[in-house]
Parts: C-alpha cells; structure tokens; sequence
C-alpha cells in the first residue's frame, strides 16, 4: 500500500525529533513543499506541535502512528531480501556499539578510560576499523535501498560522515549533536524497528 | 640493519641500515630494535619497490616467488624450524606497513604456514591439541576475513578443519590455496592490493601522500608462549599508564599464547611472577623497557613472548594513558631530563587538563551511606539535580533554569533534548555500549547505566548526587571539590610552563 504524506512526515518526526521541514523533507524523500503542508495539517490536526520552525509528534499522534507501519509495511516484512538485510543490519549493529565504545574509552592497562584523544594511533585505528565495517555494511545498505528507495538517504549520510571522520573531523564519529556516523546510524536502526515492527533490544 | 635476497627483498639482519622508504614503518622499527641490541623475532621484508613494480604492471615481479622462498629458508635457518612441515613448524605473521602509517591497508594475518599436518606436528610439540587447533581455525577465519575480503562465517569449533575450508570457499566463493607457500604469495599480493583501497586512497589524496610510493610486507617468524612452563607472553608498561608512576607495570601469562592475553579465558599474573620461572627473561625485559623509553622518549607499551625461557620483543609504541599519568610523566621526564619543556607541553591535550580539573565528590564514599542506585559507571563526573523522568519535561524545566538529572529506562534518538539539558543521565536497563553511554560519552554528561529495572522511577522529584566514576547515584546534593593547582604541584608545574610558553607565543605575535 502506498505510504501518503500524512504518514511519512510523522513518521520522519518519530525518527527526528525537533527536526523543521528541510531536515524532514530530506530524511523521508519528499519535496519539501508537500512536507510543509503535510506538517501544517498534522498541526492543524493536533498531531504534531510546532515550536520556532521545529516540530515534535503530539503525544497521542505518537501511539496511533506505532499502529500505522504493519498497514505500510507488510509488502516489506514479506520480502525475503529486504528480511535478510536487516538481520544482517542488527549483527553489524552489535560491532558498531563495540566500535563506538572503543572510540568513547580506551583500554589503558586493562581498565576502561574515557578516551581523550590523546593517542592518534588509538583515533586512526578505530576509524580504520569503522571504514572496515562500513564497506561491508554498504552491501546491506545497498540491500535495503533497493527495498525501500527512500532509504538509500541513510547510506549516503553514513558515507558523508565517515569520510568527513576520515579527514580528520573526528566530532563526525558520534557526536550526538551532528548527523555524525553514529547519529545517523541510530536513526537508521530506528527506522529498520519501526519498518519491520521489532522493539530495540539494548 | 638489513641484507638483500635478491632484487625485492632483505633480511632484517642487523647488518647495514635500509631507509624507513624502503622497508615501511614497521619493519623500520623492528630493524631498529635490533640495531639497540633486542631481540625481535626474525624478519624479512618484501620492499616497497615490489609493490610499486606490482601495481605498475599489474602482476608481481618474476623473481618474487624465489625471493620469498629464500626469505622463508633465511627464517629456518635463523628459527630451526620448517615452514609446512617438520616436526617443529615454522609459522609467519603478514603485516603491511608504508613508509607513513595509512588507513585501509591490510591487516595482520598470523599464524600463516599452519595445515594439518604443522598443526598435528604443533600439538604434539606444546602438547596441546586443543591449542593447535584453535590456532588453525583462527588462522583459516584471519586468512577468509582479510585475504580472501570476505565475511567469515562462524566457524564451529567442532568441525574438522577441511569442514572450516569447504565452510569458508562457500561463504567467501574462493578457495583457499592449498600449501603454505601459495597462502604467503596471496597474502603478499593483498598487502600489495590494500594499497588500492577505497580508504587508502582517500587519505593520500586528502594528506596529499604520493599515489606510487607503495607498501613494505613484513614477514616475521612466530614465537611461541605456551610450548613449556618456561614460556609466556604478556604486556608491560614501562611507567604506570593510569597514575604514571614510574615503576614498570605490566601483565604476564605463563604457558600462553598472545590472544589468550586479549581473550581474558586467563587471569593474567603481575609482571613479578616471571620470577619464579624465567628471572633471565624478567631482567632482559626490563633492561630492554629502559632502552626502549630512552630511545623514544616517551612511555612505551611493550609487548613480549617469552618462548623456552627466551625472551622476545614483538612490538612497542608510545602507551595510551589516561590523564592523571599523562600530566604526571610529562612532567617527570622533564625533570629526568629526557625531554624540553616545550615536548612536555605537548603531551598533555587540553582534553586531559580538563579531565584532571573535573569536580569529584568531596567524599566518594558519602561517609558509607548505601548509595539510592548503582549501575554501570558509563561516562564519568559528578551531576546533582531533581530527577526527571521524561526528556520533554527534562528540556522544559533546565529552560526554566532548574538542574534536572534525566532518569529513564532506556533512552533513543528521541531523549536527544533532554539528554543535552541534563546535568546527568541515569538509565534502568543497558551496558556500557547502549545509546545512553554512547550519547552522553559524546555529550560530556555523567551517565550510570544500567540501574536495575525500576530502580528509577521512584527516584522521581528527588534530589540526588550522581557520580558518573563510581557508577552511584546518591541521595540529595552532595558536597563536591573542584581540583585546582593549589592541590597538585604537578600540574601547578605544568600550567606554570604552560603560562610561559603562551605568553612567549603572544610576543611573538605583537610587531
């Protein structure tokens, strides 16, 4: 079934919080036009609120949009490859936490420290290694945006982030304030849960 | 400090120096190493020469192959032992290594030279079995991963290994070569192909590095710490990396194997254990940690493999060491004399100062009194404020001007506000790698995770202390100190030097 507007603007809300309409319009793949009248009318519709440009889903527009994805959906939860990608998605996702922890902490004789950034062997390794995984995971990207188009969003976010990381920004690892690597790669897993149905399992 | 073997290749033999240009960073060091007098495994190096004539014309040159069995005949000799075969077998490691340090280059393969009939031959020799085996089924899941560029599937420990071989050819839709000879020559070529990589070349192009300089292959003999009683393998730092002070700390574990030491199945022993059974080895070790941190002048992480009472260096670098040890060995190499002013100044980031200067609580303990929750200590600091279980109300009340502490069950991209107008994050169910950590580790925020199912909630509209270092979250406001110079001659030091050094640099920039 056909996803309209109305739901993926609110769904794109779910995914980014206090996001304006350019930040939703790119997420879900939509022009940006059609996502300002589609914002305006979740508003008018008391669905979503809006606060400076920015808007947030209403309370109760929350639990009825969790109820909308298996109506969306069921054409992707029955497709066998889009399936596979995903669970080949949440294996990758246990070795990006380790490997954002590894960036966070450091091992110093055996005991866990917040990592300073002190030791650029420790920095360049760990971004080696996020390269490593990413062009593996790409594969499975490339899977998933052929189930669903508007996904192949994610995989150029990821790509742009790891690449700024790789040129030395290192704020393009994980900080939580840009659309750094571990940013957008939540945001991903967050979309992948609310596709397929699952719940995140921490 | 090497010797040739024909066009493409040379022995590290301690004879004449060859440029870091030729044989890569890492061999450079190990050459070096030898050159101060220490014993590293024997080596030789495939030149960065072989691999520029590789990739200009796409295929190795003719005399490789000859080269490379003559590099293997050189570590016989130099071992006693034979590569794929033989009672005692030779086994190698594969590194790549560049005149620069690069990303995207191949990774080590170990443990390359292992088949049926060497790991048969292996275990006869530790009497180990279990460990022959586990080394070549590490071996055929490193050579899949890294030569082969594919994902290794799991492989069942139970299986024998032509099961793993057939497992990985159909995974990876290659096959791996079937002697020992023919893995070393794909393994040669992938270094030569990493050089080609996407992150590679990225990073030449962005360091502005040239395209045809090429990469060294190290090929260097295994060492052995589990063969008797009188083996190990272990760590050591040549000055405590987390208070920094200055006696040789380190780890050692007898009868083992280097993953082992990373694997925890052991405990490992404190350095002085290596007395009981290899006290030659202890002495050359810290003989050699004082030659290695007067070489580099700085804190080096050694580590080592003690093979038949033998001792082996098989790499040191500079320690990572957290900021406590990093203020305090700058400034006591200063006054040892092995480094200026101006190099202490740059081995303490202005990252560590404000770690060191971070408030603490005035007592960690709270005088005993239970703590009102405990989890996991996920980014350390001290964060006092009423909690608050929702991240709408968290924003709106730090508005306001209120310090909140954010409590939750779990958080996700949707807590972001909230987390950012916390002074602190405390979470009822995840580790040290759930989003909360992650989140609040890139925040700077104190966080304990992992409190206990409903161990928050009831916490709500409370006053509490939460100390992000012990992992505690304490009832009411509790006192905190702020450290300053005044409470540390160390850093009192430093940031005297640091005052000097800033104010030179603004004479400098006034005409």
């Amino acid at each position: 079934m056909a996803t309209p507007d109305s739901h993926l603007v609110l769904h794109g809300l779910a995914i980014k919080k206090h996001a304006d309409a350019e930040a939703v319009s790119k997420l879900i793949g939509l022009p940006v036009d059609r996502v300002k009248t589609a914002l305006a009318d979740a508003v008018k519709r008391g669905r979503a609120v809006e606060a400076q440009g920015r808007y947030i889903l209403a309370p109760m527009a929350r639990m009825s949009l969790d109820g909308e994805y298996s109506k969306y959906y069921s054409d992707l939860r029955a497709n066998a490859d889009f399936v596979a990608a995903y669970e080949g998605f949440e294996r990758v996702n246990v070795e990006l936490k380790t490997l954002i922890t590894d960036w966070q902490t450091m091992d110093v004789a055996g005991k866990r420290v917040p990592n300073d950034h002190s030791n650029e062997a420790h920095d360049q390794r760990v971004i080696d290694r996020l390269g490593e995984m990413h062009e593996r995971a790409d594969k499975l990207f490339a899977r998933l945006a052929a189930g669903l188009p508007r996904l192949q969003i994610y995989r150029d976010h990821l790509l742009a982030a790891l690449e700024k990381a790789e040129d030395g920004a290192i704020e393009w690892v994980s900080d939580a304030r840009i659309d750094s690597y571990h940013t957008v790669w939540f945001e991903l897993h967050e979309e992948l849960l609310r596709l397929m149905g699952r719940t995140r399992t921490e | 400090m090497a010797r040739s073997l024909g066009t493409w290749t040379l022995a590290l033999d301690g004879s004449a120096s060859a440029e870091k240009s030729l044989i890569g960073g890492k061999a450079w060091s190990l050459a070096r190493m030898r050159e101060l007098g220490l014993q590293v495994p024997p080596a030789f190096v495939v030149t960065t020469r072989a691999c520029t004539e590789y990739l200009r014309q796409g295929a190795e040159p003719a005399e490789l192959a000859a080269e490379l069995a003559a590099g293997i005949a050189w570590l016989e000799a130099q071992t006693g032992r034979r590569f794929g075969g033989g009672s005692q077998p030779l086994l190698v490691s594969v590194r790549s290594g560049a005149a620069i340090s690069m990303p995207g280059m191949m990774d080590t393969v170990l443990n390359l030279g292992i088949d049926d009939a060497t790991e048969a031959a292996l275990a006869a020799e530790c009497g180990d079995p279990a460990f022959a085996k586990d080394t070549h089924r590490r071996f055929l899941e490193l050579y899949a991963t890294i030569v082969l560029r594919g994902t290794a599937p799991e492989l069942d420990r139970a299986a024998t290994p032509a099961q793993w071989r057939e497992q990985i050819a159909t995974a990876a839709g290659a096959m791996i070569p079937a002697t020992a000879v023919e893995q070393l020559q794909a393994a040669v070529r992938a270094v030569f192909e990493s050089w080609n990589s996407r992150r590679a070349k990225r990073y030449r192009q962005h360091n502005n590095i040239p395209d045809d300089i090429g990469t060294a292959v190290t090929v260097q003999a295994m060492v052995f710490g589990n063969l008797d009683a009188h083996s190990g393998t272990g760590v050591l730092f040549t000055r405590n990396p987390l208070d920094g002070s200055p006696a040789p700390y380190g780890e050692y574990l007898p009868r083992a194997q280097g993953e082992d030491v990373v694997s925890g199945k052991f405990t490992p022993k404190p350095l002085d254990e290596m007395n009981k059974t290899v006290p030659d080895a202890l002495a050359g070790l810290l003989a050699a940690a004082r030659v290695l941190e007067a070489e580099h002048g700085d804190v080096q992480d050694i580590e080592f493999t003690v093979q038949q009472s033998k001792l082996w260096l098989l790499q040191s670098r500079a320690a990572k060491r957290a900021a406590p040890a990093a203020l305090r060995i700058a400034v006591d190499l200063v006054d040892e004399k092995r480094i200026d002013i101006a190099t202490a100044l740059t081995r303490v980031t202005g990252e560590q100062l404000a770690a060191l200067m971070n408030p603490r609580l005035a007592d960690s303990d709270n005088g005993g009194k239970p703590p009102l929750a405990s989890g996991e200590a996920a980014c350390p600091g001290v964060g006092i404020g009423v909690v608050v279980t929702d991240s709408d109300e968290a924003e709106r009340r730090a508005a306001a001007g209120e310090d909140v502490v954010l409590a939750r069950p779990t958080t996700s991209p949707e807590d972001l506000h909230g987390m950012i107008a916390a002074k602190a994050i405390i979470t009822e169910q995840g580790g040290s790698t759930s989003h909360a950590a992650v989140v609040s580790r890139s925040l700077g925020r104190p966080c304990v995770v992992g409190c206990g199912e409903n161990a928050l909630s009831q916490l709500k509209g409370r006053i509490v202390t939460v100390c992000g270092k012990e992992g505690r979250v304490h009832e009411g406001a509790l006192p905190v100190i702020k450290p300053d110079e005044s409470s540390d001659p160390r850093l009192a030091q430093f940031m005297q030097w640091k005052r000097a050094a800033d104010e030179q640099e603004e004479r400098k920039g006034t005409p």
